[in-house]
């Protein structure tokens, strides 16, 4: 039972780690956040940016579906400062798309997720550069969001409530007590070559792709499968709304209007190591592809941009695209009779919120701190003010 | 991506917070069609786990990885190695200028943050008051149910800032991105207080044409037309007070 | 801290490399704003012995004869015609007129220079 502010050390700042630590901030923790490179230069920051109606996963993932259309809404309420929200389109290309629109219909209701069937007619209006193929259109609460600035609104959020975030801060070692007690971390200030330890009540392993990675310093397993996408972006924004091909989720079925770009992906494939994936012509060759049979236009438009992505999805028996896309928190105690470390991986960034709220559900209950979450009422501070209390380390 | 090879050396700049820079040559095989940070992280990954640097998305939305390439100022997800070398040669990556290098390729972007908030700065706007006035807008976005939007050009990357010789002397210059922010701002919603803030000698009049920071935008800003439209704002509202009477401020107010 | 903007970063105003048309119109205003400066201090000056009687005077004839000091009256014009048409350039700028084609007036506006230049260049050297 913790009687005085509980502390806590998150590692990880990309959203699960920022919307954490503006939670366990928010329920009166002390909260360090240490990140080996800038803010959301994991896999958050590379994210597709899309915003999430849950649309995409009704028929084949409703748990997902449902959290998405949960978060988007609240997303939309605390973040608006970094999302263009113009909804998303379904469009149907060929028969196979037509035979699953009645399931993606009666099912995206079923989730809860705002669906109205536009005419092919009205949405050609609406965005002249579909291609003049659609078959059927239906609209849904899609929008796009700046992925860095979404960490740092969080991040700011947590700031203000007087977290600290050590970016290019490595963690090199876990303080254990040899009784079985993780009790604070070794990290390494990659600005100065300086070591620094830090003690915790508490702490998060929430590094996502490399949960694997960073648990195994810690003698521990924690089954990630870092899962990459090619994401293309282009010179020019084609549309203002999302386009979503209607299908079951494949490659290259999503078309995100960005600034002034139009950016489509995405892949799946597996590998072993997230540090470096090198993007290959290949698959970009098939994204070329896959962009132009929603917007024809698109294959006369000049790349702007190729990246690689890696989903932290959930190790199983299973592959790629029929894993979950939900989270999961592991207690150590309970899964490897080690305490005072908890780990969060897989998710979305559309849910990142809720996956911060439940793995802080879950560390008050194991310290017994008893404070419910408050992050889904107040809108996000404005996210320039992370630089407003920042100590950079010498 | 063409899948050809070059031969590409490296000059990354190297500083640990505090001691004395070096450059650091690092020879790496490269597909010409990737981009400059690519080469960065590949240098990270495989050569020297050391060398610090910023990024986040990869295709020019966040504004994370500015930095000079060969002296010029880029954003080195969108820069590709074929538009900066040839096979065989040399690249030196350098941090950008006018902010304090924390280390190697990482500069403290704080006190720029906090001006761009301080003006505003909105990183969500109307669609119909995204584009520069000069440019067309197609808002294709009807019959909604809100009001279309997009996220705004600026990415705050900072790469008119290290590229202003204004910039480079005056610490106090709030900078092009921040007047820039203050005009987007300004055709939004115009106030006295954005008005104060550009009518400065710390502001619009710190400007003198160089005109560095419309070259180097990679997002369309062109900050130096928008410097440009203020001061024609503010020098037009300025004539106007000298003819209009003090009753007829009242009328139109 | 380094890499910070200071005062004493001035001499960077003129280093050239890495940069566009734009900084060339800024590098030469100052070059020849310090130019006409330094002219205006030495014709102050020269004026001021003027005020000292009639063989001061000749005495000064002679010297402005010489081709060396020929030349030097030619920079001088050289530096009031750029000062001049860039600063029409960038006045013209600063109330929004032509910003987006300030690269084509720089080069339309120093062809013009140098046409002027030509024109002084040749009367004072061929005509004597």
């Amino acid at each position: 039972m913790i009687n005085s502010k509980p502390t806590a050390i998150i590692i990880g700042a990309g959203f699960t780690g920022c919307a954490l630590a503006y939670d366990l901030a928010q329920r009166g923790f002390d909260v360090t956040v240490v990140e080996r490179g800038e803010l959301a230069s994991g896999t958050s920051g590379r994210t597709h940016g899309l915003l999430h109606s849950g649309a995409r996963y009704c028929v084949t993932d409703p748990e997902a579906a449902v959290e998405c259309i949960q978060e988007n809404i609240i997303l939309r309420r605390i973040a608006k400062q970094c999302i263009e929200f113009n909804g998303g389109y379904f469009v149907a290309l060929d028969d196979a798309d037509l035979a699953y629109a009645p399931a993606f219909f009666s099912q995206a209701q079923v989730c809860g997720i705002p669906v109205e069937e536009i005419g092919v007619k009205h949405a050609l209006e609406a965005e002249p550069a579909l291609s003049r193929q659609i078959l059927a259109a239906y609209e849904v609460p899609d929008g796009a969001f700046d992925p860095l600035r979404l960490a740092m609104a969080f991040a700011a959020s947590a700031t203000q409530l007087g977290a600290r975030f050590h970016t290019f801060h490595d963690v090199t070692g876990f303080l254990q007590d040899g009784k079985g007690k993780i009790n604070g971390v070794r990290v390494t200030d990659r600005h100065a070559d300086h070591s620094w330890e830090f003690n915790a009540d508490i702490t998060i392993n929430a590094t996502g792709a490399w949960a694997g990675v960073v648990a195994e310093i810690a003698g521990l397993s924690v089954p990630v499968q870092p899962t990459p996408g090619v994401m293309v972006a282009y010179e020019k924004r084609v549309t203002d709304r999302v386009i979503n091909r209607l299908c079951e989720p494949d490659d290259g079925d999503i078309l995100l209007p960005q600034r002034r770009m139009a950016v489509i992906g995405t892949t799946s494939f597996e590998v072993q190591d997230a540090d470096y994936i090198p993007v290959t012509p290949d698959q970009v060759q098939q994204m070329h592809e896959r962009a132009a049979l929603l917007v024809p236009e698109l294959k006369n438009v000049k790349m702007r941009g190729a990246y690689m992505s890696a989903r932290p999805l959930i190790g199983g028996m299973m592959s790629g695209r029929s894993l979950s896309r939900t989270f999961k928190c592991y207690d150590h105690l309970a899964n490897d009779s080690v305490d005072g470390l908890v780990t969060v991986t897989g998710g979305k960034a559309t849910t990142c919120r809720v996956m911060a709220e439940k793995t802080a559900d879950l560390v008050c209950q194991k310290l017994g701190w008893h404070r419910t979450c408050e992050t889904a009422e107040l809108p996000l501070v404005d996210y320039h003010l992370y630089y407003q209390t920042r100590e950079v380390l010498a | 991506m063409t899948g050809s090879t070059w031969q590409v050396t490296f000059k990354v700049y190297r500083q640990r917070t505090g001691e004395k820079p070096s450059h650091q040559s690092y020879s790496l095989d490269v597909d010409p069609d990737e981009y400059i940070l690519d080469a960065v992280e590949r240098i990270w990954a495989f050569h020297d786990r050391t060398l610090t640097y910023r990024h986040a998305c990869h295709h020019s939305t966040c504004g994370a990885c500015g930095m000079r390439v060969n002296g010029r100022e880029k954003l080195t997800c969108i820069t590709t190695i074929r538009s900066v070398t040839r096979n065989g040669g040399t690249v030196r990556i350098d941090p950008l200028r006018n902010f304090p290098v924390i280390s190697d390729l990482v500069v403290d972007m704080g006190n720029f943050f906090l001006r761009m908030e301080k003006s505003g700065f909105d990183s969500v706007v109307p669609l119909d008051k995204a584009n520069l006035p000069y440019e067309s807008t197609i808002t294709r976005v009807s019959e909604h149910k809100h009001e279309a939007e997009r996220l705004a050009d600026c990415i705050e990357c900072g790469l008119c800032i290290s590229a202003c010789p204004a910039a480079n002397t005056d610490h106090e210059y709030i900078g092009p991105a921040v007047l820039a922010s203050i005009h987007l701002m300004y055709t939004q919603s115009p106030s006295q207080a954005l008005i104060d803030q550009a009518d400065h000698h710390t502001g619009l009049w710190r400007c003198h044409s160089a005109y560095e920071c419309t070259q180097v935008c990679p997002s369309g800003v062109d900050p130096a037309w928008r410097i440009m439209d203020m001061r024609k704002k503010i020098i037009g509202n300025r004539i106007k007070s000298i003819f209009t009477r003090p009753n007829e401020d009242k009328k139109n107010a | 801290m380094p890499n910070q903007p200071e005062a004493k970063n001035w001499p960077r105003w003129f280093d050239p490399r890495s940069r566009s048309l734009g900084t060339f119109g800024f590098i030469l205003n100052r070059i020849t704003a310090l130019a006409l400066t330094l002219y205006l201090i030495l014709h102050l000056i020269a004026l001021g012995q003027l005020a000292q009687g009639p063989a001061a005077y000749d005495g000064f004839i002679a010297l402005v004869k010489n081709p060396l000091f020929k030349l030097g009256e030619l920079l001088v014009i050289a530096a009031g015609v750029i000062h001049g048409l860039n600063g029409i350039r960038i006045a013209l700028n600063s109330f929004g007129i032509g910003v987006r084609r300030q690269r084509s007036m720089f080069v339309i506006l120093m062809a013009l220079a140098v046409l002027c230049i030509a024109f002084f260049g040749w009367k004072m050297f061929m005509e004597g």
